[in-house]
This record gives C-alpha cells, structure tokens and sequence, in this order.
C-alpha cells in the first residue's frame, strides 16, 4: 500500500498561507510572542497566537458561526490541504473522503468558560451553547459538515505525538480500497489557562527565545494553529513508513523508546533531514541522543523554535514542514548538520509531553506514483 | 436464527476473535456481575453522590461503587493520584488478563469522551479559589489528559504498548472496537487491546443538564412518554486476536466482532437527523463489512438513550432496516456512560449471545406509536438461538458507530 502526501495547509503564527510560512521561515523569521492575559490572576503567560489575517480568507459557514477558534483554525487549513491538491470534494467523492482530526487540548476557551460559569453561579447558569462546543470532537464534527464527509470521521485525542499517530490512524483506514483519500488535521487553539497548566508542570519558559537543543533546556513556549495533510494515492511524496509510536512512563525511559522506534524506521536507509520536536524540554536531550547516534550525517531542524510548541498542531507541521523541505530540497535557518540538497528522506519525530511518542518516514520520488 | 448469508470476499479477510474481556459499570464489576445484573433487570440508577447537583434538573445516575475499586493499586504516592477512570480501567483490564494472562497487546485503542475530566475541574476550582493552590496542582494536571487513565492501566497490570484515543463522543468504545477490529482484519495488527472508559465529572453532567438532555424522570428508552437520559460511568475492555493465532495457540474464544460501520451525520452538531439516515449508514456498513443481510441479525442493543431525538431517529433507521428484530437499550440500567457505552454494551451484547439471553429494556411502559419495533419490555428474554448481534453508538457531532458480534461456536 502506498500513501502520498497530496495536500498541504497550515493556520500558524506566521500566517496562514503554505508558501507565505515557508518563505517567513526561510528568511529565518520566527513568531512574536504575545501575552495571553492573566484572567486568573496567575502569572503572566505569553504565546504565539495566530494573526487574525491567517484566516481572514476562511469561509463563512452557518457551522462556525458559534464556532471556538480551533475550529475556524481546522477549517481554514483542511480547505487549504484540499486546495493544494487540487482536490474540490462533491457528494461522491466526500463519500470516498475520510477525515481524522488530532487534539490535545481541544476547546479550551469555550470549557473554561463554561466550567467558570458554573463554578461561579451555579450549575443554573450553564450555556447549553456553549457545552457542545467543548466536546472533543466538535471542530472534526464541523470540519466534516462544511466538506460534506459521511463516512468515516474520527478525533484522536493525545499529547504532542498525535498528530503523527493521526497519521498512523490515516494510513490504518487507507488500507480501504474503498477510501480515495483522508485528510488528517491537528489543531489547538491557546488560552492563558493551558499556559499556566504547563507552566505548574514545570514545562514552559516565560519569555522567549524558545531555545531547541538548549543545555540546559530552558523550556517551551505554547502556540496555536492547525496543519492539515491530505493523504491520497499518488503524489511526490510518500509516507514511506509510519510507526505506530509508543508509550514512556518516565522521562527517563524516553531516549530508549524514541531508539526502538526510529531504529525501526531507519534499518534500510538513513534519513537526510531530521526534522525533530525539540521544544526546549527533556524531549531535547532524547531527540539529540536519538540523532546523534543513528544519523550523524542529517541535517536536523526544530520547527518549534520559529512555531511554538502547539500540541496536536505540531507534529502535522513538522511533517508538512518536512515534506515541504524535501519538495523544495531547501532548508531554512538555522538547520544543524548539513544542508538538504537531493535529500529524498525526511524523520519526523514527534515526542510528546506526557508520555507519548511517534515517528515517521517521508520519501520524496522523482514521479508522480 | 435465520442462516448466514455467505460472502466470498469474507475469506480473505482475517476473521477477529475475543479471547478475553473485563468491565465494570454500575450494573457490576465483571462479566458474571454483569450478567446477573441484566438476568434479574436491576435498576442500578442512583442519586448522584459525587458533586452537588442541588441545581440541576436531573439528580441521578448510573455509579460505579467506590468499594468496587478500592485496592485496585497500592497506597503509595502514586497510586493515590490515580484517576478514577484509571481505576475503572484496572478492574476491567485485571479480569481480562485472569482470562489471557498471555495477552500481550500491539496496540492500545480506546475510547473516552472526557478522559480525567474531573482533575482538571479540581485544578480549575483551586485557582480560582485558593490563594495558595494546593500541592496536588501539578498531579492533578499531569494526570488529566484523556490517555493517562489507560497508560496507568497498562502500566498497573506490568503491559506497555503505542495508544490511539479515539474521542468521538458517544460512539467512541464502539468505534476502538471498531477501529480495532479492522486493524486485525486487514492484517496491520494481531493482537489489540480495545474498549471504553469514562468517569462521571459536573462539567459533562451540567453539560447535559443545560442541554435538557437528561432527564428528571426516570430513563425510558423507546418509550412514547421518554424525557431524556441519565448518565453513568464505566469501562470495558476487550482483548481482540486473529482469529486463527488464537486458535493455533489454544486460546478460549468468548466470540468475534464480524462486522463494523462508520457513519457521518452532518444535520447538527447534537441533534441527528430525523430520517435516520446516519445510524442507517452505520447499521447498513456493519452489515456490509459482516457480509450479512438483515435478518441475519437475532439481536439489536440500541444505543437507545432515550431522548427524544436520538430514539425516533434510531428507532426508525432499526424498523426500516432490519425489521421485526428484538431491541433493546440497557442504559435504563445503568445509564448512558459516554465513552464507554460502547465498549460495556459490546461486552453485554457478548454475555447476551454467551448466555442466551435478551436484556431488558427497562422503564417501557407505552410504545411509541411512531416506531414499529420489537422492545424487549422490562424483562429479559431467553433467546436460545441468537448467533449474531448488532450494538450501535451515536454521538454528538454526528458520529455513528456499529459492531455485529457473533457468538462463539
């Protein structure tokens, strides 16, 4: 079975458009942090929020009119995706569409709103508007209502490895010949709330830079945004291999898990760019262990360093990141090791915060399959 | 029983084998708990003792009993800061492995709506309302993401393995199961862990309670006269195999999941379309993927929830269907437990075709005259001949899910 990568979108920091992104990240721009406000009166949090011009050309549709802006995020870049490959979904072909949506958070602005009504005024003051919203699977729901998908719709929830088990989940349901294609999208969005969670945990910096491969590491800095893939048949590149991830219990255990699973992606060929996950968190050390011992030789690059660490949404960046890389055989600043020229093959990791990990293979071919 | 109807792509497909499962609901902890339960009709809905519902229009619902899960872990550090959920899923991932103590699982996919839900309310109320939040702050946010409760789990019972959480409302434990069982068939997978979990939390239960969902009353399914549903909470958990490596190896086989469907219904984030169209689709892909024709099926556990909404559209895509067949929905019992209705209505569907027996449809009193079917009235029904069941789940934003499981030979 082979899956290709037939479409691209992204919503992030930088923008909203595929080619403006990547032409931000070549100029080695990366996102300006804002504050998220201190509502709670907590510290002060800051994060890279998305620009309301990324979505200024999104659709209007009866769905979003109450929509939280995770969705509005999913729904501007799964449109994009579809763009990129030329792919306009009628009745028929929706129905041959499957749709898998990553989320970490989900709609965290919505539930603490609606959990803050209750908490401060009772359970009488509950908006029966908002709870629906706050439901995991709400942005998928509207994303497959606008693209007007019936069939198969699936929400993996997980930490900052699901969207690349999203893709693994993709490729699971493309091995129905039935299925012409399934668009896999992460997407979180950021409030002042999810930045002092993992600030209690000890996980994110105040201000930034956000400092991959920093020793010591110095912390992350959150985002929001969504990517979108849509996966097909044919396309340049292939998802050569995608391995269903695995599990760490302690942080320590992480290095030997990320080695079982990249060795199992690596044994025939080494890749040309690593395109890793490092957040300025123990996920550093373990990815640079990981690189260090079985590809020396790749050029390494940490999206997050421009992008923010944004959960669900990273790891499909990473992995449009990646493609995109391969597809322009270019790399922006500041990539480690060498640079990418002919490189066919791209290593995303993907390491979450909380006990998952994933990893996959991209290969770029020459011809379309 | 009508005769299977014979699909020659069937064979080369893998066929799936259930050699263990576990639960724990508010009708029990375990599959003979379980079993009983539904044999005597035990109405096991109950005032909500675990937050205020002083506000709320409904005040009960379906509870698993706290001495059901002591003990589950030792008393140490770690240990105490186990969600609920985790210990739900110990229970039940305990009684499958006394089944298969050799399982050892590839993959991990399960089911949750709302994952440690009620740590992260802990969290919030602590800072909104303490000047010095309590140590347990970063516990208790380190433990509320929705795949802690199963990593526990598996970590509780000395088991590691990649998890997929499916969170697509309230067909998400019959969509693992679903997903699971498709990943056997096709070959990407020999052996899989599967099923659902969810914890009763406030934010889910006033959620439902804004939306007028649940009910004052008590819970109807089907009836002419329902009001709503009532919650509950729960986990079941399956060990699914290739059929044929579990037969090699010697293992007891309890049944199979022959067939699966997945439906998308658009009409409404939280209201299905009244045609019936979506849970039709479902019902008709299980089908398809079993290669069974409609008569095939002995035996409907509805998703049944007793709202209004669901239940017409349900109803109707049953009797257009499938025709005069038994129904019935269990969650007069115990209540609708979310993410993982799914997986425990798998696992009484399971004892259902085991145990030759229909469970009831508790509360009915009056039959809707818009629905021609066939409800298996407040008392079970001995069902000799049942071989194959469907079980269906339907969730806001318009999922539809459903499995046919068939009996073991």
């Amino acid at each position: 079975m082979s899956v290709r990568l037939a479409g691209l979108g992204w919503v992030t920091p930088l923008g909203g458009t595929l080619d403006g992104v990547w032409a931000k990240l070549c100029a080695g721009e990366t996102a300006a942090a804002q504050s998220l406000g201190d509502s709670l009166g907590t510290n002060e949090c800051l994060g890279f929020l998305v620009p309301p011009s990324a979505i200024a050309e999104a659709p209007r549709h009866p769905r979003l009119r109450r929509a939280s802006a995770i969705s509005r995020y999913a729904v501007a870049a799964g449109l994009a995706a579809l763009l990129d490959a030329g792919v306009e979904l009628n009745a028929e072909s929706a129905a041959r569409t499957a749709l898998v949506f990553a989320i970490s958070n989900g709609g965290v602005i919505y539930t603490k709103r609606f959990y803050h009504e209750i908490v401060q005024n009772g359970a009488q003051a509950a908006s029966p508007l908002l709870f629906p919203e706050t439901v995991f699977n709400a942005p998928a729901s509207h994303l497959a209502a606008i693209l007007g998908i019936t069939g198969a719709t699936y929400t993996l929830v997980g930490d900052g490895a699901v969207g690349i088990l999203a893709l693994r989940m993709a490729e699971d349901l493309m091995s129905d010949p039935e299925l012409d294609r399934c668009l896999v999208v992460g997407a979180e969005e950021l409030d002042a709330l999810v930045c002092d969670a993992y600030r209690r945990w000890r996980l994110i910096r105040a201000r930034p830079p956000l400092e991959p491969f920093a020793n010591p590491p110095r912390g992350a800095l959150l985002s929001e945004g969504a990517g979108a893939i849509l996966l097909a048949r044919d396309g340049k590149i292939a998802l050569e291999q995608i391995h269903p991830g695995g599990i760490f219990l302690r942080r320590n255990q992480l290095v030997r898990q990320l080695e079982k699973i990249v060795a199992c992606l690596t044994t025939n060929e080494k890749p040309d760019l690593h395109v890793a996950s490092a957040n300025g968190t123990f996920i550093d050390a373990a990815e640079w262990e990981i690189a260090t011992k079985f590809f020396p030789d790749a050029a390494i690059y940490a999206p997050k360093a421009a992008l923010g660490e944004s959960i669900a949404a990273s790891g499909i960046w990473q992995t449009i990141f990646a493609a995109l890389a391969l597809r322009e055989t270019t790399l922006p600043p500041p990539s480690l090791g060498s640079g990418l020229t002919n490189g066919e093959r791209a290593l995303v990791t993907s390491c979450g915060m909380n006990q998952q990990v994933a990893a996959l293979m991209l290969r770029r071919y020459s011809r379309v399959a | 029983m009508a005769g299977l109807t014979h699909d020659p792509e069937k064979k080369t497909r893998a066929r799936v084998a259930i050699v263990a499962a576990g639960v724990v609901s508010p009708l029990g902890a375990g599959l003979d708990a379980t079993r009983d339960a539904l044999r005597e009709g035990r109405d096991c809905i109950s005032p909500v003792t675990r937050f205020s519902v002083a506000e709320c229009r409904c005040k009960t619902a379906g509870q698993v009993d706290d001495a059901w899960l002591a003990g589950v872990a030792p008393n140490d550090r770690k240990s105490r800061r186990l969600h609920r959920a985790a210990r739900m899923l110990i229970v039940a991932l305990r009684e499958l492995l006394a089944q298969s103590p050799g399982f050892r699982p590839e993959l991990t996919i399960i089911g949750t709506t709302s994952g440690g839900m009620s740590f992260g309310e802990n969290y919030y109320r602590a800072l909104l309302r303490e000047k010095h939040p309590p140590r347990e702050l970063a516990a208790w946010i380190a433990n509320y993401p929705p795949q802690k409760p199963i990593v526990d789990a598996l970590e509780a019972c000395c088991l590691a393995s990649p998890c997929q959480v499916i969170a697509n409302a309230c067909a998400t434990g019959t969509n693992a199961l679903g997903h699971a069982f498709n990943c056997i068939r096709t070959g990407r997978c020999e052996r899989i862990l599967a099923g659902g979990y969810d914890a009763l939390s406030e934010l889910v239960f006033v959620g439902f309670d804004s939306l007028q969902a649940a009910t004052p009353e008590k819970c109807r399914p089907f009836d002419r006269d329902r009001t709503g549903l009532v919650l509950g909470e729960g986990a079941a958990l399956f060990a699914l195999e290739n059929f044929e490596a579990a037969e090699t190896r010697g293992a007891k086989i309890l049944g199979e999941i022959i067939g699966y469907g997945i439906s998308t219904d658009n009409h409404h984030l939280t209201q299905p379309n009244p045609s019936g169209i979506g849970p039709r689709q479902a019902m008709e892909g299980a089908l398809r993927s079993a290669g069974l024709a409609p008569n095939d099926i002995d035996y409907v556990n509805a998703h049944g929830t007793a709202t209004p909404f669901n239940d017409a559209a349900e109803g109707r895509a049953i009797a257009d269907l499938l025709g005069c067949v038994p129904v019935s929905s269990t969650k007069a019992m115990m209540g609708h437990s979310l993410g993982a209705a799914g997986a425990i209505e798998a696992a009484i569907t399971l004892l259902a075709l085991r145990d030759r027996f229909l469970p009831a449809n508790l509360n009915f009193r009056a039959a809707d005259d818009d629905l021609d079917l066939d409800i298996v009235a407040d008392q079970p029904r001995p069902a000799e001949c049942a071989r194959v069941a469907l079980s269906n789940s339907f969730g806001f934003g318009g999922t539809n899910a459903s499995i046919v499981l068939a009996a073991a030979a």
